[in-house]
């Protein structure tokens, strides 16, 4: 080990400031951490083929000359709609459960293991601020996925129509794509970082992060084979995301249930995981 | 003064951790020593901001400890006991992160990481992965990011624990370095009372969520106790039992040397009167100075 004080210290002569973000680091951190990890970069470069399939939907159905040979049957089968947009929002849930799995997990498990809260509350950092922090690099992944692929492919859309059609026939839809991106990012930030204090094992967390999300269907399925009712719906993350996204987009819920209580489990979800991550994340707690 | 708290009360529910504490600590290092419970932790929690006392106000640096914690927080650095870092991170990205969430802007943070990963020694491993680090590199890394804003007041919590003799010399080194030559204050929590001894001027020993005693190393030792060290010829039952009826304190070690702890307005020649009425020889006597141990035996009540 290298002898104490070879250089020397010096005073620092700047000044401290008050950070108008003061969480900013945090989920800078976070990302940059993220990406790290091996084999997530394949992931999130897997997780905006959605994006690009919906791209190329787009494309095909404003040059549907140039592919009468690859598409005989119905040009229906690639136009663009809203529901386009809700399928392109709702069936690649799998895709971005499994980035979360390699970009949340380790968010607060991490820092509960190797004890870094209390290094985190001695600098002037609010509770709020260090969460805020980490569900910012959720938000991030998952607007990155969800929010710029739609926005682009809405763009194209009106770019490769040569006119205002689009947008004039549907002029709720760019604010549909923003609110469900925005939904999407809040109900997975509270979901993963649920699941992220419960333990100081962050492979632990990937497995509870993946395995609940697969389970909930699962058990969906099971119970409605048994009951025989679409109510039973209401125990699948998955479902219950469809049933939302069905309003958003104005589109006809899969589930004849009232998409208020898919909100109301969603929303009970997000309320446990605060509930959660207020006692689990204390700054009193660590210092001994 | 850099800590100043007064009547300061917290409560654990029906557990009462602080009791009226009352302390005025100034520069230098300062120890803060008790058994477990006396409320040492509760002290540090209040004075970074962590829990809002029952009763009582307090100033750290200047800053009102119900106020204005941030403050307290943007000028204190804080040593933890445990091992704490974040995984997949090397440590000028570590030190400098939370530097950054000090307030610095992040360049200079970077620029300072460098410098304080020098100042303790990190210099050759500072792109290593912190999951690698051994226990002493990951002390001196904790040293580093509580130096890294450069901050008035060090919390050191066990600084010294967990680490072989060679590491724990070259982290009292450091301290000792900070607190005399760097205009840093540092108030150092430890139960390894030769630490304390070693690197503070002044110790507060807290018990049962009171002070128990306050004040100057040097002052406190010749209070109100004098030791002398003696060795003897004879049947030394009856000497040791006429000692302790003069309200004197008698410890016997192994090697057969009998310490004395007697009330300083006593004569030592009692002592001498005391051998020759119970017939015993007096073969060495060394008037001593209590060490830190014996005071803290002493306020807190332990042998």
């Amino acid at each position: 080990m290298a002898t104490v004080r070879e250089k020397g210290y010096y005073h620092w002569d700047g000044r401290l400031v008050e950070r108008r973000l003061p969480w900013l680091p945090i989920t800078r951190t976070g990302i940059m951490l993220a990406f790290k990890k091996r084999g997530f970069r394949f992931l999130f470069a897997g997780a905006f083929l959605p994006g690009v399939v919906l791209l190329a939907f787009v494309y095909m159905s404003e040059n549907l000359e140039s592919f009468q040979a690859m598409i005989r049957s119905s040009d229906r089968l690639i136009s663009v709609t809203p529901g386009s947009f809700k399928v392109f929002f709702t069936a690649p849930l799998f895709l971005w459960i499994l980035m979360l799995v390699f970009a949340g997990s380790g968010l607060v498990a991490d820092d509960l293991k190797h004890n870094s809260l209390q290094i985190y509350f001695s600098r002037p950092l609010r509770k709020k601020d260090y969460l805020l922090g980490k569900m910012a690099v959720v938000f991030f992944f998952i607007l990155a996925v969800t929010l710029v692929p739609a926005l682009l492919v809405f763009s194209f859309k009106l770019i490769f129509a040569g006119s205002f059609k689009f947008f004039l026939a549907y002029p709720w839809l760019l604010l549909s794509i923003i609110g469900f991106s925005a939904f999407l990012a809040v109900f997975f930030a509270f979901y993963t970082l649920l699941l992220s204090c419960l333990s100081k094992n962050s492979r632990y967390v990937m497995v509870l992060v993946f395995m609940i999300y697969i389970f909930s269907d699962v058990l969906f399925g099971i119970l409605q084979s048994i009951f025989r009712t679409h109510y039973m719906a209401l125990f699948s993350i998955r479902a219950n995301i469809d049933q939302v996204g069905a309003l958003v987009f104005a589109q006809k819920p899969v589930h004849p249930i009232p998409v208020l209580w898919s909100c109301l489990v969603l929303g009970g979800v997000c309320a446990l995981s605060a509930l959660v991550l207020n006692r689990k994340i204390r700054g009193v707690e660590v210092i001994r | 003064m850099s800590i100043e708290v007064k009547n300061l009360s917290f409560r654990y529910g029906k557990i009462t951790a602080l009791n009226d504490v009352t302390l005025k600590l100034g520069a230098g290092a300062v120890g803060l020593l008790g058994p477990n419970g006396a409320g040492k932790s509760t002290l540090l929690r209040i004075l970074l901001g962590f829990l809002v006392p029952e009763k009582g106000e307090g100033t750290v640096l200047g800053y009102d400890i119900r106020r204005e914690q941030d403050n307290i927080r943007r000028s204190v650095g804080y040593m933890p006991e445990d091992d704490c870092f974040i995984a997949g991170m090397d440590a000028v990205t570590f030190t400098a992160y939370f530097g950054e969430l000090s307030g610095m802007p992040r360049e200079e943070a970077m620029k300072r990481a460098h410098e304080v990963l020098f100042y303790v020694g990190l210099e050759e491993a500072r792109y290593r992965l912190l999951d690698t680090y051994s226990a002493g590199m990951k002390q001196r890394l904790k040293m580093a990011q509580a130096l890294v804003h450069d901050p008035k007041l060090l919390f050191l919590d066990e600084p010294t624990s967990n680490l072989d003799p060679q590491g724990r010399d070259e982290v009292l080194e450091l301290i000792a370095d900070v607190a005399s030559h760097k205009d840093i204050q540092v108030l150092l929590s430890s139960h390894i009372l030769a630490d304390i001894e070693t690197l503070c001027a002044s110790v507060v020993i807290l018990n049962k969520g009171k002070v128990a005693a306050e004040g100057r190393l040097e002052d406190l030792r010749v209070t109100d106790l004098s030791l002398y060290e003696l060795k003897i010829k004879g049947d030394g039952g009856a000497f040791l039992k006429d000692l302790e009826a003069m309200k004197c304190r008698v410890e016997e070690t192994e090697d057969r040397l009998i310490k004395v702890y007697m009330p300083a307005d006593r004569n030592r020649m009692e002592i001498f009167r005391a051998a020759a009425r119970t017939g015993v020889q007096i073969r060495y006597f060394v008037m001593s100075r209590t060490s830190l141990e014996d005071l803290f035996a002493q306020v807190v009540g332990v042998d």
